[in-house]
Order: C-alpha cells, then sequence, then structure tokens
C-alpha cells in the first residue's frame, strides 16, 4: 500500500488512508461479503475440481473430470432442461395475469383494499405453506380441486403424480403464489402514468379499450421487460415448491437443476460434482441475464 | 379474512413502532448471543436420548408403544422422537446431520443403507461390551442379518427387524381358486414357476370375479426394484458390483425376471396402472384377491380383512430367495461422544429391542430372536406365516449408493416401469438396467 | 446473498430501476380514476367487476379451502362424500392439537429471531456500506463497488454447497450462526441504499460538518433519521425475504429444535401419519403472523415491494 517513492512519514499516510473512515464504514459488509460471498465463491470453484464428499474421506484433486462428467451426464441436461421449461411455463402467465390484475384494481374500482389483499396475500406464505397447502389441494381423492372437477362433469387430474400434468400443477401453484409480486410493481408503475394522458384522450372522446390500448399499455412497455427479466431470473432459481411438491417426481420429470445440485451434493455424497453442476447453472444464469441485458440495452436505444 | 385498512391515518407512528420492535427484538436476540452458536439443543437434558425416525402412521404409533413399555429397562432416561419424511428425505437430513456432528444419538436406517453409511465415517460403531452389559448379544440375531452389521470388524447397526416384501390374500377368493392347503396356508407349490405364477393369478381373478393379483409401482421410487431383485436372486444368477464397474449380472436372467413381471401387470388377469396406493386400495376393496407387498402394509390390510392371509413371496425361479430390508439402529458420527452418554444409548436401545413383541403387531419380523421364540410371537398370525421369510432374505447389494430410499432404487425402478407399462423390451430393459449400474459403479465412491 | 434476494421465490432479482411513486400520494375519489380509466359507460363498470371479483374469490378459494379444512375433525377432512361441509361440524381440535405438541411455536419464535436478526444486521450493514460507496472516499471504492454490484448476478442457490462445507468447517452447522450470517449479504440492498443517499441533498450535512460532526454522526444523526421510509421498505422486504426463505434454512439446520418455521413443518412429520386436518391448521397457524401484520401494514408492505423490488434501477 505504501508508495516505494518513500515520502517523510511513508507509515503514516498510508495507514490512514488504510483506515481511512469511509473503508471503516464499508468494513463491516465488506468482511461478511469476503466471507459468505468470495470465499464460497472460490471454494465452490476449488471443489468443483476435487472428489470432495460428504464424509470423513480426503478430498483429492480431479482436474476437470467432474466437469467432463455433467456435460455427458444424461439426468444433469434433463434437470436443466425443466428448469428452462418451468421459466418459460411460469414467466408468461406471472407477467401476463400480473398485468391482468394490475389494470383491473388500477380503474379504482371500489374494494381496493380487498383486492390487493386477495391477489398480494399468497406472496406472504412461507413455501412450506404452499407446500402444505396445494399437495392438500391437489390430493387426488380428497383435494379440492378434483372435487370441483367432478362437480363439473369435468375429468379429473392426478395432478402431482402424472408425468405429464405434474410440471403444469407446480407452475400453476407458482402463479397463484408469486402473481401477487409482479402485480404491486405494475400497480405502482400504473400510478405514474400522468392523469393528463387520459384527460386528453377523454376529450378526444376515445373509449375504455382506445385508452387502454393507446395509453396504458405503451405507459407500461418498460416496466413489463423490467419484470419479464427479473421473473426469468427468478424462475430459473426454481428449487423450494418444487421439492416440497413433487420432490422433483414423478420420475424426476420435474426436478429442475437446483434440486439436482442437491441430489447429487447431499443426496448422494458428491460435494465436488454438486459444486461443478453449480458452476454450470451460474453460467446460464450469466448467459440469461447477459442475453437480457444487450436486449434491454438494444431497446433504449 | 376480515379487518379494516388500519394505521392508514397514521402512518408515521405505526411505522416507527415497527421498526422499533423489530430492531428491539434483533438487539435482544444479538445480546442473547445465539450469533455465538450457542442454540443448538444438544444442551437438552442429559438424561434424554434423542432418536430419529421415519415411522409414520400405524409404525409411528407402535414405536411410541415401545418406549413406553422399555421405560422400566432404562431408569431415568427419556427418548425423544423426532419423525421425519420416509426415504430419499430421511437419509439426506440423517447423512447431513452426521457430517456435521450434531446429529441425533441414536437414528433409525435401514440396513441395506450401512454400505453408504460406515465407510464414510457418518455413523460411528457400537460397543457390543456394553451392550452385552444390557443383554444384548450377537447370538441374538440371525447371522443372515447380523452380517450385514459389520465392516471391518465393527458392529455398525444394531437391527431392530426384518421386513420383507412378501405376498398377502384374501383366504376366500385362495380358497375357491383351490390355491389353500388343508392348514389354511398359501399353497406355495401353485405359485412356483413363472407360468404356474401366471395360471394361479388367472384363477384367483375367476374365484375373486374381478382381478387376479395387484402391484402397486406406477411412479413409485422402489417397488419395480423391490419385486425385481427379489425375483433376480431367485435365479440364481449373479449380481457383483466391483468397484469401479462394470457390473457383473446376467442379463438373459434379468430379461427373464422382467418378462415375467410385464406379464403379471399384464391388464387382463390382473391390474396394470396401479400406482402405490392405488395397489393397496384394490387390494383393501377386494378387486383383487391377491397383492404383492411389504408386510409392513399388515395393518393396512387387516383393517379391511381381519383374516386376511399372508406368506412369503413364493419361489418363481428355483432359488428360495426373498427380497427384504431392515430397521436398525445406528450411531450418528460424534467428534467426542460423551461416555455416559453413549452408555445411556446402548441401555435405551436394548430396551427397546426387548420390547419387539410390540413391533412384532406390525408385522416386522423382530430382529432380536428372544421375541421370536416366544409363543406370544407363535400366536401372532399371520405373521408366523411369513417368518420363514427371514431365513431367505436378499437385501439390496452392499454399495455406497444403494439402499432403501436411494436414487439407485429409484433409477432401476424408472426402467423397469417402462417395461411394464410402455412396453420397452425384456432384454433391452435388463440392458438399459446395466447400462445405468454401470453409470452408478463409475461414479467415485464417498469413502 | 441472501434473503432479500428472497431465494424462495420466483419473483425476486432486483435490477433495474424504474420511476416510481407508489401509492404515495393521497387517494383520489375512487370515481375520478374509473372515469379516466374506464370511462363513464356502465357495462365497462360492471364487467371490470365481475372479472375482479371472480378473480379474487380464485384466489382467495385455496385459503379458504385450508382453513375450512382445518376446522374439521381429521375423520371429516378424509371423508370423500361430505368433502364440502363436514359431518360432524366444525372443531378447533385440530389447532389445540398442533400447538400443543409444541414444535410449532418453537419454529415460529426460530423464524422470528432469525428473520429479526438477519434485518437488523442487514440493514445496518447495508446502510454503512451505501454510505460509503455515496459519501466518502477510500482506496478501491470504486473497484470494490463495482464488485458489489456484479455480485448481484450470484444466485444464492449456487452457494448451498459451498457454505455446508463452510459451516462445516467452521463447526457452525445446526447453530442459529450459521443460518443467520450467509443471509446478511445482501449487495442489491447496498446498492439501493447508495443510490438512495446520492438522492439526498448535502447541505443537511454541510452544516453539520461545519458543527463540527464526524462522519459517524452525520451518518447517524443527520441521514439515517432523512431515511427512515426508505430504510423501513429495505427492512421490509428482508424480513418477509428471511421469514420465507426456505433453501438455506433446510440446508443448514438439521435439529428441529433449530427449524424455521417453513422447514419444520415440511421436514418434521406426525408418528400418528398424515393427517390433513391438522396439517392445515399447522399451515394456517404459520400463515397467520404475516398475513396479520400485511393487513395492519398494507400501504407500507406495498410501497416496500414496490421502492425495494426493483432493486432501485
Amino acid at each position: 500500500m505504501s508508495s516505494p517513492h518513500a515520502s517523510p512519514r511513508p507509515g503514516l499516510p498510508a495507514l490512514r488512508r488504510l483506515f481511512s473512515p469511509g473503508l471503516l464504514f464499508a468494513l463491516p459488509f465488506l468482511v461478511l461479503f469476503a466471507v459468505f460471498m468470495v470465499w464460497p465463491l472460490g471454494q465452490g470453484l476449488w471443489m468443483s475440481l476435487t472428489d470432495r464428499a460428504l464424509s470423513a474421506h480426503a478430498p483429492s484433486f480431479i482436474g476437470l473430470d467432474n466437469f467432463t462428467e455433467a456435460f455427458r451426464d444424461a439426468e444433469m441436461w434433463r434437470a436443466l432442461g425443466h428448469t428452462v421449461w418451468f421459466t418459460v411455463l411460469s414467466t408468461v402467465p406471472l407477467v401476463v395475469v400480473a398485468l391482468g390484475m394490475a389494470l383491473l384494481v388500477h380503474t379504482g374500482l371500489p374494494g381496493q383494499w380487498v383486492w390487493r389483499l386477495a391477489f398480494f396475500a399468497p406472496y406472504l406464505l412461507p413455501v412450506g405453506v404452499v407446500g402444505l397447502l396445494w399437495i392438500w389441494l391437489y390430493q387426488p381423492d380428497l383435494g379440492l380441486y378434483n372435487h370441483l372437477l367432478d362437480a363439473l362433469g369435468l375429468t379429473q387430474y392426478a395432478w402431482l403424480s402424472d408425468e405429464s400434468v405434474a410440471m403444469w400443477a407446480i407452475a400453476l401453484t407458482t402463479l397463484w403464489w408469486t402473481v401477487g409480486f409482479n402485480f404491486l410493481l405494475y400497480l405502482a408503475a400504473l400510478q405514474s402514468v400522468p392523469d393528463h394522458l387520459y384527460e386528453a384522450a377523454a376529450i378526444d372522446g376515445a373509449g375504455a379499450w382506445r385508452r387502454l390500448w393507446s395509453i396504458t399499455l405503451p405507459q407500461l412497455s418498460r416496466i413489463t421487460v423490467v419484470i419479464t427479466v427479473l421473473q426469468v431470473l427468478a424462475s430459473l432459481k426454481v428449487f423450494d415448491q418444487v421439492y416440497l411438491m413433487t420432490k422433483g417426481g414423478p420420475n424426476n420429470s420435474t426436478r429442475p437443476v437446483v434440486e439436482y445440485v442437491y441430489d447429487v451434493g447431499f443426496t448422494g455424497y458428491r460435494l465436488g460434482y454438486a459444486s461443478a453442476i453449480s458452476y454450470i447453472f451460474f453460467a446460464l444464469v450469466v448467459l440469461a441475464s447477459a442475453a437480457q441485458f444487450f436486449a434491454l440495452r438494444r431497446r433504449e436505444k | 379474512m376480515t379487518g379494516t385498512p388500519a394505521s392508514v391515518g397514521r402512518p408515521a407512528l405505526t411505522r416507527r413502532r415497527a421498526l422499533t420492535a423489530a430492531l428491539g427484538a434483533g438487539a435482544a436476540v444479538l445480546g442473547a448471543g445465539a450469533l455465538s452458536g450457542c442454540g443448538s439443543a444438544l444442551a437438552a437434558g442429559d438424561s434424554t436420548v434423542r432418536l430419529w425416525d421415519l415411522f409414520s402412521g400405524a409404525d409411528g404409533g407402535l414405536l411410541n408403544d415401545m418406549v413406553r413399555e422399555a421405560r422400566p429397562d432404562m431408569p431415568g432416561t427419556r427418548i425423544e422422537r423426532t419423525v421425519l419424511e420416509w426415504g430419499t428425505p430421511y437419509y439426506t437430513k440423517l447423512a447431513m446431520a452426521s457430517a456435521g456432528g450434531r446429529g441425533p444419538d441414536v437414528a433409525i436406517a435401514h440396513m441395506s443403507r450401512l454400505a453408504g453409511y460406515a465407510p464414510t465415517g457418518l455413523v460411528d460403531p457400537w460397543d457390543l461390551d456394553l451392550l452385552a452389559e444390557f443383554g444384548v448379544r450377537k447370538s441374538d440375531f440371525a447371522d443372515a442379518v447380523w452380517s450385514r452389521t459389520q465392516y471391518e470388524g465393527r458392529t455398525y447397526a444394531i437391527p431392530l427387524d426384518t421386513h420383507p416384501f412378501i405376498v398377502f390374500f384374501h383366504p376366500e377368493p385362495v380358497k375357491k381358486a383351490g390355491l389353500l392347503t388343508k392348514d389354511g396356508t398359501l399353497d406355495a407349490d401353485a405359485f412356483s414357476s413363472p407360468d404356474t405364477f401366471l395360471a394361479a393369478g388367472r384363477e384367483l381373478a375367476k374365484a375373486s370375479g374381478k382381478q387376479g393379483i395387484a402391484f402397486g409401482y406406477a411412479t413409485d421410487t422402489a417397488q419395480g426394484w423391490r419385486l425385481f431383485y427379489g425375483l433376480y436372486r431367485q435365479t440364481g444368477g449373479a449380481f457383483t458390483l466391483p468397484a469401479g464397474g462394470p457390473a457383473e449380472v446376467d442379463v438373459d436372467r434379468m430379461a427373464e425376471v422382467i418378462a415375467f413381471m410385464a406379464k403379471l401387470v399384464d391388464g387382463r388377469t390382473n391390474p396394470k396402472r396401479l400406482d402405490y396406493a392405488a395397489g393397496l386400495a384394490s387390494f383393501t376393496n377386494g378387486q383383487t384377491a391377491m397383492i404383492l407387498s411389504g408386510e409392513w402394509e399388515l395393518g393396512t390390510f387387516r383393517a379391511a380383512d381381519k383374516n386376511v392371509g399372508a406368506a412369503p413371496m413364493p419361489t418363481v425361479f428355483g432359488t428360495p430367495a426373498v427380497y427384504a430390508d431392515s430397521h436398525s439402529f445406528v450411531l450418528p458420527h460424534r467428534e467426542h461422544p460423551d461416555e455416559d452418554h453413549r452408555r445411556r444409548t446402548h441401555q435405551a436401545i436394548a430396551a427397546l429391542l426387548k420390547a419387539g413383541q410390540i413391533w412384532a403387531t406390525a408385522g416386522h419380523i423382530p430382529a432380536y430372536e428372544p421375541i421370536t421364540r416366544t409363543p406370544e410371537y407363535a400366536a401372532l398370525l399371520p405373521q408366523e406365516h411369513y417368518k420363514s421369510a427371514a431365513d431367505h432374505v436378499v437385501l439390496d447389494p452392499a454399495v455406497w449408493f444403494a439402499g432403501a430410499g436411494s436414487d439407485f432404487q429409484n433409477a432401476m425402478s424408472q426402467v423397469l416401469q417402462q417395461a411394464l407399462l410402455d412396453g420397452l423390451a425384456p432384454d433391452r430393459a435388463a440392458r438399459a438396467m446395466v447400462r445405468r449400474l454401470n453409470t452408478f459403479l463409475a461414479k467415485p465412491s464417498p469413502a | 446473498m441472501t434473503s432479500t434476494e428472497t431465494p424462495v421465490r420466483t419473483s425476486s432479482a432486483p435490477r433495474r430501476a424504474v420511476p416510481v411513486r407508489p401509492f404515495g400520494r393521497p387517494p383520489r375519489p375512487a370515481r375520478t380514476r374509473t372515469n379516466l380509466t374506464l370511462g363513464a359507460g356502465r357495462t365497462t363498470r360492471v364487467l371490470a367487476l365481475t372479472v375482479l371479483a371472480i378473480g379474487a374469490v380464485v384466489w382467495l378459494l385455496p385459503m379458504a379451502w385450508a382453513v375450512l379444512t382445518a376446522l374439521k375433525s381429521d375423520q371429516d377432512a378424509s371423508d370423500p362424500l361430505h368433502w364440502l361441509w363436514p359431518e360432524h361440524g366444525f372443531t378447533l381440535k385440530a389447532f389445540s392439537t398442533v400447538w400443543e405438541r409444541g414444535d410449532l411455536p418453537l419454529w415460529m419464535l426460530n423464524s422470528f429471531l432469525i428473520a429479526a436478526a438477519v434485518t437488523v444486521v442487514t440493514v445496518l450493514v447495508s446502510a454503512m456500506a451505501g454510505y460509503a460507496f455515496s459519501r466518502t472516499l477510500f482506496a478501491g471504492r470504486r473497484w470494490l463497488f463495482v464488485l458489489t454490484v456484479a455480485a448481484v448476478l450470484v444466485p444464492p442457490q449456487i452457494l448451498i454447497v459451498p457454505w455446508f462445507q463452510q459451516m462445516l468447517t467452521l463447526h457452525l452447522l445446526d447453530t442459529y450462526a450459521a443460518v443467520i450470517l450467509p443471509q446478511t449479504v445482501a449487495p442489491v440492498m447496498v446498492f439501493i441504499l447508495k443510490k438512495h443517499f446520492d438522492s439526498l441533498p448535502r447541505e443537511l450535512e454541510e452544516a453539520a460538518r461545519i458543527d463540527g460532526a464526524g462522519h459517524w454522526r452525520i451518518f447517524w444523526s443527520v441521514l439515517l433519521p432523512l431515511s427512515r421510509p426508505m430504510l423501513a421498505a429495505v427492512a421490509i422486504f428482508v424480513f418477509i425475504g428471511a421469514w420465507n426463505n426456505f433453501l438455506w434454512p433446510f440446508v443448514s439446520t438439521s435439529d428441529p429444535s433449530l427449524m424455521t418455521l417453513p422447514v419444520g413443518i415440511t421436514s418434521v412429520k406426525d408418528a400418528y401419519g398424515v393427517q390433513y386436518a391438522q396439517s392445515m391448521a399447522s399451515a394456517v397457524l404459520a400463515a397467520l403472523p404475516l398475513v396479520v401484520v400485511f393487513m395492519f401494514f398494507q400501504r407500507h408492505i406495498v410501497k416496500s415491494v414496490a421502492t425495494t423490488g426493483l432493486g432501485g434501477q
């Protein structure tokens, strides 16, 4: 830190710069950041190059073996595929339904408090509650949804144990649970649409639909992009509700890549291999972020 | 969901109050030194033995009864149970807790899991001298089961029971089909080859007026493997799994067994697409006359039919072999175990073993033989009828990745399911199984 | 990274800012806005209200079903014939059973203590760092800030394995510390608070500086009081995230007495098997704290999500 061109008292300014008040303020965060972010990132990378196991056995360095294995691991690709599929399946309704809800609530119809509670409250439920609740709702013989389908004379589903239905069921649960978050973001954005635009439109005699298409939606285009980006990144990280509702089943048909990391590392004792897959997943997230970043930049130009 | 939009009038005040409360609580936590990591429940009274298990439902209730029954044999000791979700989640948690060194004092584990636990140092060995002091000795257990508790000359598991995969039947239709012997047990000869077994299924379907033999396996993570492996071992085919691979198995015989299984769930005489719960239901509601099932469902079946009969899995392929597993007690690893507490734990486990008669009512065969030798046990029906299954038990291969609730069983069951449900040819299914096996073998062992 | 990011959820990960003025202004008479957006037509209004009502019913139905089930006896809860209305009337037995078992109150307490600790540490540490990045100069400031912003990209899910290994090495598995500490690293919150401090006028602190106040006095007595709404928004967001966080608490605790609410109610089973009335009773009790808090603090929570949810871009 001290300058090589020895100043008269080299120690003091260096020391002062080292312990400048700014650094002291940042220090608590930087320490936590270093210990619980930088270190684990480094350690994860290191572990991915070893055969570390969940046991007393001493790990040894195995180079890129974990990565070569992973690239040939059909189950990993399958899990990555499920993650991407879930992202598609959940992002679209999570944006569209949130927008619809926000547009309707923003009209200022009576009962504002109730609407907000109804749509946002599920977001406040811990995932453990969501899991228990939806397992029960989806229960094939006793659950609410099959009773309702039956009452309407429709086909019942083995919601969580039919391979062709399970992922949709999970996406539906996710929609119910988290749409309130996007709904609030939209609602906040809607409130910043200036009233005078509507007033001008009213004077021009534009009807409700015209106002929606030519004023509201264009004003929301930016926030829609932002919400979609956030949603894609969030959906890629899915684990909790899948793990709790299906454990990735039936026949691993809903297992996302984060669960694969958990299964390989903790259930299969192979922490090293799990670290390698974590990094492959990280690469996917970075890639998705970069793609969206550039898409956004181009849009803004 | 009622309420009023409270606090709208004075937001500043409520917000400040909430913040103050949160800050106060946080400060209290920090002050209490929670961050120093002293929040663990390890401090739970010295007289408490913490036991983890995976028994929920009828078994869970019975274990509570056993704990009560065992009390006089462990004066001053209290057993505190924690029941975790059966299967993979349980073993994952147990491994993680053991690795962290703050696991429970003792835990239930399937014997088939020991190959992944003992060599990896996740569990500690039992002290046989100490157990002998409390009246439990090696000679009290069947050799077939005991041999699986050993690793490098030490005993890592104390078996509680053997729980074989057997057949249950409703006596009436079975009698009508002429498949019952004079003393009321199942006529095993009528099931002694694939063809006679299938023929018996047709007779049973006729007798029940509906369908013959139920087997619930669809989307199940173990059932397919349980039936397959028991039957395969009956063929006498090799199943050797050297570290690193490749597996030494008899693909033709595997295909033979798979072909038999596929015919067994053909959907004509026997139902085809049953998952585990539907399998149970089809037997309890009398849709089928017989079911291939673990003995642990005895309670469920007896509730539906108090005369329900049982027999060891018939020998279909020549050599007697019955797929089974064994619930056993293990000591999760501790860096510095407390001598007195370990002693207390040994005493508590000895006491529980001696209360095994209660466990037997659930259908399990107690591993502690002084129990199975009693007249009380002999009076238990149909348990007495399948006790002999314990003589020919085969457990999962002793490799680190196999065992109850393992990914391995799941993987094997998935391939079998493709053969049973989706028409994958038996020989191709067998080869697919071998490929999956070799993938597992190629993985580095954590030991 | 952490809680704030609500790693649990599928909605989160703040990134980009939008000018947001959520719910800040005094509510205007509802008619005005309805006129502006829907026009004066009666049909549109009735239609919109109907759709809204149906949506709300569909959204509330699962919770109503949970409450209904929890109020039944176990026998009625698993009776496929009388699935809607219980044959033997309503009872609070399921609630008293799960409460008396004792785990649930303990897990609630754990959740509260852990979320409170995470919130206090995160808010304080992030505010200090935000201040440092906004108002001070020190060696490596720019570089460290860029690093912090880049770290927003790191999904906590990929750190699960190394965190576990780290806690194993530190002999901290199955302690509160293990659950709390990794959740307190919140680069996003540092970023949000830095931008927030940037937006505050400097005149006040300059006056304070002339009076001889040091950095700490300026931070603590001038900027923090000015930032109360922002800090509240951040705190609420962090608290909700930590309260609901699942994956890391699930991985870092095996001892049932240390589990948080979401982990405990899903990991620990009843010795007597699944009883749906009891399962729903625990779900309802576990959901209650935040839902009740939401009813009373709706305005603040909504505002917190709207300001913090986008990560202050």
